[in-house]
């Protein structure tokens, strides 16, 4: 079956080369003005827990500076995607949509092994590739990873173990919507619309509690968190610690202005603080092997139904 | 090893609320060239694509070389199956479609392959050739694998004379040369009766005809005669069908003696006659009266 | 060798129209005793016929004693047939050319002799068998 599967994911496999090295020239060129940026202003004295004088402004300039590529970066967790709307879809729904599976399923292999070896194989040259792709991102976020930490939105989703896991998902859920949609256009959607979902879902409603945020209290004119976390939510509180509305902050702050007092002073005359929730740097690879067990979990379940679906097709 | 090629017991297959088949009973001899004839969705695809393993039974069972076609790959790696239309990957050249054959199947005949593909270019893109080169290449790769049992599903739609008359060829060579069973169905009955030894009629799911086509053929005989009310005729068993035309009368039945009434001409019927006149309408299924049972030739 | 063709219109089965080819080509002297026939891939890669029905015809052969097979080798004429029948052959021609010549009188033409011909023969074995 290596044969097979190689012959007839061939394009594919190229495809996924010449992505990597798209990736990777891109991820050379645009981080030449980063790395530069970074030597020429020192920013390295201003890696936590270093602090001198003049991070405070130098840090937020470097990263709005560069704060557009950031973003840009983060569409990068689209990739994994890919492997499911462009291999793992049409694996199944081209062969019953073409009839081809009356030839592959009537030679000398069973379905369940030629489906199991082609997903096995594939799997595994898409964790190779999905892994060179996290190492490149991993590489040109480094700076940033320093200054802003990993665990946060802007680099969980695109370094680590968990860009391989996705990776694994998008296969499993297009090869699994091929089988039940039997169609390649409609299994591809499918598997789009389902990833998409599912990653939404974990990232904001499960990966936040993963384990208990810590709880910070501080001054009510603070800025917010340490550099590094994860803030999953930061909220002023009076001093009976009930949590005050944009409408009583605003009130607060009308008061103020007609007392002719300075709104941050008043605010804190009045005992409020900021309450952060937050989960800390340090946290980075539990939360990436979670997420990433969880999405590998996820996608073995799913090849299983497909392996005992693909005995009842087309039924 | 006696085990018959293909045993159907009581084998219904339903489609949402349709069946395609229904309780069909059927064993088919060794080594026989079984043409499976019948009209279009009589069933025929549906028999050999359960026999294929393509399709799981909804009632009864089927049998292909002692296993079950769905649950052993060892039964597929003996069978060598071409679906309708003979599905092929169509931007595989075709160097790469024996390949894949290669590697999918423990025991793999190049030579046998090789031989049917003379005048082909291994380097052309499956989708370039000809209906009959598809044709050729798909019974290549059945044969290849030295199969006991072949199934053709079709085999002859869309081939003109010339390519139909050349894969009738490499098919009876390849089988001499395998010693395999073979079913080929079709619903031209021409395109196959200079082969086969066995037949199986199939209407609406059912079995109308079945055995082996000498026997039928011996026992079945074409009256002619002035119209007149009929009783038993000595020599007839049963009438299977009735003609008339003017004053003249025609009745296709099946003989168990000599004709000796001389108002009647007797000649023999033709393969094709004879499936017509099973197929007929009249001859729809009713619940089997003990007169009515039909009839089962084991060759 | 001896090539055989096969006319799936006749009514006669593929097996009876081999023997019989074997046989008339031995009364016609075309095949002798030591001549091999084709062997049974042969025949049915060039008639594509059912190889049960070729292996078949040379087994009834073999029966009558016309023909032996020889394992590996093939299957080679074993025996003519009668003289004897050569004889009765040259008496059926005259007879039938004295026929012939009075059909041609009566006006019949070439594809009229054989429609009777061959409606008769088809009567007359119908009439044997029933």
């Amino acid at each position: 079956m290596a044969w097979v599967t190689w012959r007839q994911h061939r394009s594919q496999g190229l495809g996924a080369l010449g992505l990597l090295v798209a990736l990777a020239v891109a991820a050379v060129l645009t981080h030449l003005p980063i790395g530069s940026a970074f030597d020429r202003d020192s920013l390295s004295a201003c890696v936590p827990p270093a602090a001198r004088t003049g991070c405070d402004l130098i840090v937020p300039h470097f990263e709005g500076q560069f704060g557009g590529l950031v973003t840009a970066t983060r569409f990068l967790a689209l990739l994994p995607l890919l492997a499911g709307v462009f291999v793992g879809a049409p694996l199944i729904a081209r062969e019953l949509e073409f009839g081809t599976y009356r030839f592959a399923w009537t030679q000398g292999v069973s379905r369940r092994r030629w489906l199991l070896s082609k997903t096995a194989l594939l799997a595994a040259g898409i964790v190779v590739a999905a892994g060179v792709a996290s190492l490149v991102v991993m590489w040109w976020r480094s700076p940033f990873d320093a200054l802003e930490g990993r665990i946060g939105p802007n680099g969980f989703d695109v370094e680590g173990i968990v860009v391989p896991a996705y990776a694994l998902f998008a296969l499993a859920l297009g090869v699994l919507a091929g089988l039940v949609f039997r169609r390649t256009v409609a299994a591809m959607t499918a598997t789009l619309v389902a990833f998409a979902a599912t990653r939404f879902l974990v990232s904001d409603f499960v990966r936040p509690h993963f384990m208990a945020p810590l709880h910070r209290v501080i001054a009510a004119t603070a800025a917010g968190g340490a550099p590094g976390d994860w803030v999953l939510s930061n909220t002023l509180v009076d001093a009976g610690g009930r949590r005050i509305t944009a409408g009583r902050e605003d009130l607060a702050v009308l008061h103020a202005q007609q007392a002719g007092i300075d709104p941050h002073t008043y605010i804190l005359t009045l005992g409020w603080r900021r309450v952060i929730s937050y989960q800390p740097a340090g946290r980075f690879w539990t939360f990436q092997l979670l997420e990433a067990g969880l999405y590998a979990g996820l996608a073995v379940a799913l090849v299983v139904v497909a392996l005992w679906l693909v005995r009842r097709t087309p039924a | 090893m006696s085990t018959p090629p293909l045993v159907a017991q009581g084998l219904g297959k339903r489609f949402r609320r349709d069946w395609a088949l229904r309780d069909l009973t059927l064993s088919i001899p060794k080594g026989a060239v079984v043409g499976l004839a019948g009209p279009n969705a009589a069933g025929k695809s549906t028999l050999l694509s359960l026999a294929a393993g393509m399709l799981a039974p909804s009632a009864g069972s089927i049998s292909v070389l002692g296993g079950d076609p769905l649950a052993s790959p060892e039964v597929l790696g003996e069978v060598g199956y071409v679906a309708q239309g003979a599905p092929l990957y169509r931007s595989f050249r075709v160097a790469d479609t024996i390949e894949y054959a290669r590697h999918t199947n423990s025991r793999w005949d190049r030579e046998i392959a090789v031989e049917l593909l003379t005048r082909i270019d291994s380097r052309a893109k499956v989708g370039t050739l000809s209906a009959g080169e598809r044709a050729r290449l798909a019974l290549a790769l059945a044969l290849g694998k030295r199969p006991r049992l072949v199934l053709l599903d079709e085999p002859f739609a869309s081939l003109d004379p010339l390519a139909a008359r050349e894969l009738l060829q490499l098919l009876m060579d390849g089988v001499a040369e395998l010693g395999a069973t073979v079913i080929v169905a079709s619903h031209v009955v021409a395109d196959i009766q200079r082969v086969c030894d066995h037949i199986v009629l199939l209407s609406s799911g059912c079995v109308r005809l079945e055995g082996d086509v000498e026997e039928l053929l011996e026992s079945h005989r074409l009256l002619t005669g002035p119209r007149r009310p009929l009783g038993a005729i000595r020599g007839v068993r049963e009438v299977v069908r009735e003609r008339y035309s003017g004053r003249q009368l025609t009745l296709l039945a099946i003989t168990d003696g000599p004709i000796v009434d001389p108002s009647w001409t007797v000649d023999p019927v033709s393969l094709e006659e004879l499936l017509l006149a099973y197929m007929a309408p009249e001859r729809l299924p009713t619940p089997p009266t003990p007169e009515r049972v039909p009839l089962r030739w084991h060759g | 060798m001896i090539e055989f063709h096969l006319d799936p219109q006749s009514g006669v089965a593929t097996y009876l129209q081999i023997v019989r080819q074997v046989k008339d080509a031995l009364r016609l002297g075309t095949l002798d005793v030591g001549d091999q026939l084709p062997t049974v891939r042969e025949v049915v890669a060039d008639l594509a016929v059912n190889p049960n029905t070729v292996a078949k015809a040379y087994r009834d052969l073999e029966r009558e004693g016309l023909v032996v097979a020889q394992q590996g080798r093939g299957t080679f004429i074993a025996n003519t047939l009668a003289p004897a029948s050569l004889q009765h052959h040259a008496e059926l021609r005259a007879e039938l050319e004295r026929w012939l010549a009075s059909a041609l009188r009566a006006g019949l033409d070439e594809e009229s002799i054989r429609a009777l011909i061959s409606t008769t023969l088809r009567e007359h074995q119908a009439r044997r068998v029933a």
